[in-house]
């Protein structure tokens, strides 16, 4: 039934006037605007709206209070309140202006929010909050250190890592290779020049021409002085191979030596020969080295034989894979274990006998909810410092948090145990162990199963995480591979991880929609 | 003779559900026990088994004592005792020819049953006793996914495994609609008459009562108010009958109507559900 607009109108003026009674301002518009100028939200609660006014006031001092603390951390080595603030502004004007001016708009919205509350007697729009959001969102971007400029113009460094990372295939193969070389002796000082090997037919033979000669150094001055010319000329090589030239100096300091500030790298011909020419190359000697000396010239062939391997990294990420899974199996199996009897204590219905076993019950619960509460990876460090580095620790760790969850699961379907059946079943005769078996286990083993799976499908995506802290299996090696800039390896283990867990997550859920 | 002699049950907390009971039931007889609901029906039936042990008072059963057996004994007295509920309590999550084969449980060997092995005797056996309540065609279902009165015709069959010399039935058609409630009971008349197995049956609704019992007693507030034959009952007032169920009173009549028409109310106050006790005849049953 629609109401006439007098009627509207009646309704209206009888609702302002029962509002009248009880709520009217104690001040004056302007008063209030003034006593939310001193106090933030004191003109509210003088004009009777004392919950805005408390939310407004304790807005206002969370957010200066915040805001002080922010500014005192940046002017950290200033003394002095307004050297400080200086200094602050000076460090951070875009935050130091942004929030002074918000939490300021806020201040004199308030006021203006006083205002309207005492004059128009209801509560004005919610402006002033949408206010105090924005301004604990300036002083939230300064506290989380949010540095959106930095991730630009580090996009661009970050971005060959990151590539290597989702797309880590090159470094998952390797290829057999054998080595083909030969080397001559090279004299520098005085003494009597090295004795040249004997060619022997079809191995590789490199000859050094001269082979006494003086290595590239610097004079008085700090200019260099170029070594003597070499040719090198190769024969038996490869035959159209990639090959390289390495420098041995007598301390065993093996080097590539340049040309140009090229590395000197080359193809051999069509009969597996070669001739260079070279500088000899700079090389400090020890103030102790005086007298002749041997450096060795070194002609390298790297080729490939045979077809492609799985590379060290892909046979580590594999074998830790496994690791991380049967981690994830083993805490899941000793969750099981543990957790069942832990399960009866924490049920109701098998509790709710006597004073004592409720008691027993609340204990139970109370421990596993605290267990529960404890992230797995904190249960890791702990475990480290029990067990030590490796797989067990984790395993420790997960198989501490999977006996309170799984106890948790247990105890429920424990509790949602249906006693008629199990009345009918003693109702034929049938003993206590009878009972149990066609009574109890039917009600409990399918919720069991699936609760089960479903713990082993989070313990293996956990375990992936847990290695992070020490506790073994993939996450140990990611970590490893990261620290060494190995990218790629680092990758590889990355999609393992993530293929293992999402074929986990279907394969549990799929399992458990059967049982249901 | 099932002899019960002053039989009272206390719970815990203090309840009183039967209070010096004292009945007999001879073999073959269809015993059915009406009262209101919290007058003690269930309490009786579960003693009789000892579901429930009862506070004082005996069971004697040709000359055995049920209220004083101890565990291997109560079990093999358990066993002659078959009994089915208002709720079913089948295993919902196993197979029905399991839930048959469970009513064995009693004459099986611990160990071989807890592989639920059943030799090839018992499986005849459930097989047979299935075939008797017409589900053969569910045998290897699992028992969730049966109807309500299906539901119940396995109840039966189990207790049927336990070859039984008494069923105890609570409310065994409470949760069934009326039509259901009929080829229920004419399962439990015809084991009654045909293999001569003693009926204790308790039940909510008049014409039921009037058609299915031999011997009817009435509990309120655990005693027992009324005793009568099915003469008696067939002839009994509005009054009498108030007193024994109180406002509860009911019939199926109603749900009936489609099979038999003339037991429609006449009066027609009620116009749907179950009918009041001065409604019609009481021959809606039929
Ligand atoms: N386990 C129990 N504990 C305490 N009181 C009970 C329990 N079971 C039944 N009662 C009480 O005993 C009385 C009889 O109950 P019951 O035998 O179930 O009656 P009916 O089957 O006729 O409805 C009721 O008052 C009921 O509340
Ligand atoms: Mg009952």
């Amino acid at each position: 039934m629609a109401k006439t607009p007098q009627q509207k109108e009646q309704s209206r003026q009888a609702r302002v006037t029962a509002r009248t009674a009880a709520q009217n301002p104690l001040v004056a518009p302007p008063i209030a605007a003034i006593a939310s100028l001193l106090i933030p939200g004191l003109g509210q609660i003088l004009s009777r709206q004392t919950q805005r006014g408390v939310l407004i006031f304790s807005a206002m001092a969370t957010g200066g209070g915040i805001f002080f603390w922010r500014v005192a951390e940046l002017g950290r080595r200033v003394q002095g309140f307004f050297p400080s603030i200086g200094r602050a502004l000076e460090r951070s004007p875009g935050f130091v202006g942004l929030a002074a001016g918000a939490l300021a708009l806020v201040w004199l919205v308030a006021a203006w929010d006083a205002f309207l509350c005492s004059r128009n007697r209801k509560r004005p729009g919610s402006g002033v909050f949408a206010l105090v959001l924005v301004s604990f969102f300036v002083l939230g971007w300064q506290i989380a250190e949010i540095d959106v400029v930095k991730m630009v113009r580090q996009a661009p460094e970050a971005l060959p890592p990151l590539s290597r990372v989702i797309w880590p295939w090159s470094a998952a193969i390797t290829f057999e290779t054998e080595s083909l070389s030969a080397r001559a002796e090279i004299l520098v000082g005085e003494g009597t020049p090295p004795t040249r090997p004997v060619p022997v037919e079809d191995e590789p033979y490199l000859l050094v021409e001269p082979n006494v000669g003086s290595m590239t150094s610097q004079d008085a001055n700090y200019q260099p002085v170029p070594g003597t010319r070499i040719t090198l000329s190769g024969t038996n090589f490869a035959a159209n191979t990639e090959t390289e030239i390495w420098w041995r100096d007598p301390l065993g300091n093996e080097f590539r030596p340049r040309e140009d500030s090229k590395y000197l790298i080359f193809q051999t011909d069509n009969e597996g020969e070669f001739q260079l020419e070279m500088t000899m190359p700079y090389r400090m000697a020890p103030p102790s080295a005086q007298g002749p000396f041997l450096h060795t010239v070194e002609a390298r062939q790297v080729s490939r034989v045979g077809g492609p391997q799985a590379s060290e990294a892909l046979k580590m990420t594999i074998s830790r894979m496994i690791e991380t899974i049967f981690m994830g199996m083993m805490a899941t199996f000793f969750g099981i274990i543990f957790s069942l009897p832990v399960s009866f204590l924490a049920a109701r219905n098998i509790m709710s006998g006597s004073r004592l076993t409720m008691a027993l019950y609340y204990i139970t619960r109370a421990i596993l909810n605290i267990i529960r509460s404890i992230e797995p990876l904190i249960w890791a460090l702990i475990a480290v410092v029990w067990v030590g580095l490796g797989p067990f620790a984790g395993i420790v760790a997960l198989t501490l948090h999977s006996i309170a969850a799984l106890g948790k699961l247990y105890s429920e379907a424990i509790e949602g145990i249906d006693g008629g059946p199990i009345e009918a079943i003693q109702a034929t005769g049938a003993n206590r162990l009878q009972t149990i078996m066609f009574g109890v286990i039917p009600q409990m083993i399918s919720p069991f199963i699936s609760f089960s799976i479903y713990r082993w499908d989070i313990n293996v995506r956990m375990s992936t995480v847990i290695g992070l802290v020490g506790g073994g299996g993939i996450g140990f090696l990611l970590v490893q591979y990261i620290r060494l800039l190995d990218y790629r390896s680092a990758g590889i283990a990355v999609w393992f991880i993530a293929i293992t867990v999402a074929t986990l997550d279907y394969v549990s859920a799929e399992i458990r929609n059967r049982l249901m | 003779m099932l002899q019960f002699t002053n039989l009272s049950k206390t719970y815990d907390d203090g309840t009183q559900a039967l209070k010096e009971v004292s009945f007999s039931v001879e073999p073959g007889e269809f015993l059915v026990v009406i009262g209101l609901s919290g007058s003690g029906k269930s309490t009786l039936l579960r003693c009789t088994n000892r579901l429930i042990e009862p506070t004082s008072g005996s069971i004697t059963w040709d000359g055995l004592d049920i209220t004083g057996a101890d565990g291997a004994q109560l079990r093999t007295i358990r066993r002659r005792i078959g009994m089915i509920f208002q709720h079913f309590n089948l295993v919902k999550r196993l197979s029905v020819i399991n839930n048959v084969l469970s009513g064995r449980l009693g004459y099986l060997d611990t160990w071989k049953s807890m592989l639920y092995r059943f030799d090839s005797e018992d499986q005849t056996r459930a097989f047979r006793a299935l075939e008797r309540v017409g589900l053969t065609e569910q045998t290897y279902k699992r028992a969730s996914e049966l109807s309500g009165g299906q539901q119940q015709r396995v109840g039966i069959a189990r207790a049927l495994m336990q070859q039984p010399e008494i069923i105890l039935a609570d409310e065994p058609v409470a949760s069934l609609d009326p039509v259901l409630a009929h080829t229920i009971l004419g399962y439990l008349e015809r084991l009654n008459k045909e293999d001569g197995i003693t009926v204790i049956c308790s039940l909510h609704y008049l014409d039921l009562v009037q058609r299915y019992a031999t011997k009817v007693i009435g509990l309120r507030d655990g005693r027992v108010v009324y005793r009568g034959t099915s003469e008696d009952i067939r002839t009994m007032t509005d009054a009498e009958f108030k007193d024994i169920y109180g406002q509860e009173a009911e019939r199926v009549g109603a749900g009936l109507a489609a099979r038999t028409p003339s037991s429609a109310s006449p009066t027609g106050a009620p116009s749907s559900g179950s009918g009041s006790l001065d409604s019609g005849s009481t021959e809606g049953a039929e």
